[in-house]
């Protein structure tokens, strides 16, 4: 069977399906003979699932496959995912034999779906990070240049999609660590309005901040799959109870006088004139296709890393509290670290960072009384090479997992919708991308817009290499 | 606001409950040597300044509802 099935969309392989031309267990036998050519060298993979996978593909009748966009299609989860009866590693040597007695929500939806779960992602430990180093399974390389990172935390599920070893795959995004990763490997990304899928059955990182997320290869497909995760759980406390929508109702619209907000601070600043002078094609386009484009200050983004901290450390050494006391020597050294720090700030400093986050929260939403979405760049640089610590800009050093995430984060703590997606290709041979960023659980008008961008041809870019 | 000391940390974890840190784990949150987050020193300057900011009424952030 072609290579190049493996870099399909889900909407294609259902086409192929559909038309006898490919089956459910076909896909499940090419990708598990591409993830064990792949996997030592992408290390997208913690564990496997693929004979339960097949076993499923065999059972799936025509009735089922018509059941849902994603039936029959295999996909992956980060190993912060619960998957019944299967490890839930982490990323770490502390839940070593973590064995899972029910699925999570978002992996229950896709079960019920159908759709066949080849196996649970690399990470950086505990979600703990953005370049998705991990000492215990292997750093997650870029596939475009296999001497740069994927970006992380949810450094698997990009590389997994990428590589070719799946067409989709659910991450978490506690700032950033799904549109990141996603952008860097050319992929779309989304982190969904915050309570739109319940984040229960995964391992919690920060209460606050955690979203699940979303990778595919084009807009269609994760418009698709949030349709299928989005609902209510009543034991994720952020969970709210919305009526379902149909995403994909949205694809194909045209943008003529919607109201694009461009930020004249912050998102902007320090980034690579690449990816600069890329956002500016992207924004005569849209306004070619008939959006106004309209400057946005955005009032308080001075302290918005320190907000973010001060929330999600106390929150992770509380997540953390009793296996910290019964396994404390299995943690990583930098993971023990960020600990420690959260062990020595004050309750005050908590709750004035909470309401810090209340302030941003109510200071976003005002801004879209003016805009119906922002367009910020993705992230300020394209992928780094693996080993990268300190990234220069303009001469401001800047820590590169700050650097990976900086347009990212704000917008975990206001907990609005946000898209990332590819919109050119560097002259190093990266992708670059954007972020589209919506009103509270208005996901619809960020998959009109990127849904626009998208087809424009000029700001696709080529498949990654992978097998040459 | 004085630089942190590591007798003020090391009194803290040892007087209040608290996890059992390593001595190098508080060396480094008094002399960051790893560059892993953020220095704690630096962390602590900057919610100074933000515990002097008046948010008036603002409560803590809940759920987000329907806006």
């Amino acid at each position: 069977m072609s290579d190049t099935i493996a870099f399909q969309d889900i909407r294609t392989l259902k086409a192929l399906m559909h038309s006898g031309g490919i089956t459910p267990s076909e896909l499940v036998s090419m990708f598990a003979e591409r993830i064990s050519r792949h996997n030592d060298v992408s290390k997208a993979f913690i564990t496997l699932t693929l004979d339960a996978a097949a076993a499923q593909a065999a059972g799936l009748t025509r009735e089922d496959l018509a059941e849902s966009p994603i039936a029959g299609i295999p996909y992956a989860c980060k190993d912060l995912f619960d998957v019944k009866d299967v490890l839930t590693t982490a990323g770490s040597r502390v839940f070593h034999d973590r064995i899972a007695a029910e699925d999570a929500f978002a992996v229950a939806c896709l079960r019920n779906a159908e759709a066949l779960n080849l196996g649970k992602t690399n990470l950086h430990e505990f979600a703990y990070g953005a370049t998705g180093e991990n000492e215990v399974y292997g750093t997650c390389v870029n596939a475009y240049d296999t001497t740069r990172l994927a970006g992380g935390s949810s450094s698997g599920s990009a590389a997994a999609i990428a590589f070719g070893l799946v067409p989709a795959a659910l991450g978490t995004d506690t700032g950033g660590s799904v549109r990141a990763p996603a952008v860097l490997n050319g992929l779309v990304g989304l982190k969904p309005t915050i309570g739109r899928v319940p984040t229960s059955g995964l391992v919690p990182y920060c209460w606050t901040l955690d979203h699940v997320g979303l990778m595919t290869r084009t807009i269609a497909d994760c418009a698709d799959i949030l349709g299928l995760v989005a609902g209510h759980d009543p034991r994720d406390p952020a969970s709210v109870n919305l009526p379902m929508e149909n995403y994909a109702e949205a694809l194909g619209q045209d943008i003529s006088g919607l109201r694009i907000g461009i930020p004249v601070n912050f998102f902007f600043e320090r980034s690579d004139p690449e990816i600069l002078e890329a956002l500016e094609r992207v924004k005569a386009y849209l306004m070619a296709q008939g959006a106004k484009l309209v400057p946005i200050t955005f009032p308080d983004m001075e302290h918005t890393r320190t907000v973010s901290l001060t929330v999600q450390l106390p929150e992770a050494l509380s997540a953390h509290s009793a296996h910290l006391q019964e396994r404390g020597e299995l943690y990583g050294k930098d993971f023990r670290a960020g600990l420690a720090l959260g062990q020595c700030l004050l309750a005050e400093h908590y709750v004035k960072a909470k309401r810090f986050i209340e302030r941003y929260r109510q200071q976003t939403t005002a801004l879209f009384d003016d805009v119906d979405l922002i367009l910020t760049p993705a992230t300020p640089e394209i992928a780094q090479k693996t080993g990268t610590v300190i990234v220069t800009r303009d001469g401001v050093d800047e820590a590169i997992g700050n650097a990976i995430t900086r347009f990212t984060t704000f917008f975990n703590m206001t907990g609005h919708p946000a898209l990332t997606m590819p919109c050119g290709l560097h002259p190093e041979g990266l992708p670059i991308g954007l972020q589209l960023v919506g009103r509270y659980f208005d996901e619809k008008s960020l998959f009109r817009v990127a849904h626009v961008i998208e087809r424009h041809d000029a700001f696709s870019i080529p498949l990654p290499e992978v097998d040459s | 606001m004085k630089p942190l000391q590591k007798p003020t940390l090391t009194g803290i974890c040892d007087q209040m409950a608290s996890h059992d840190w390593t001595e190098a784990e508080l060396d480094e949150l008094v002399d960051p040597k790893l560059g892993i987050i953020t220095g704690f020193q630096e962390l602590l300057e900057d919610l100074d300044v933000l515990r002097q900011v008046d948010l008036g009424a603002t409560p803590p952030a809940l759920s987000v509802q329907k806006r």
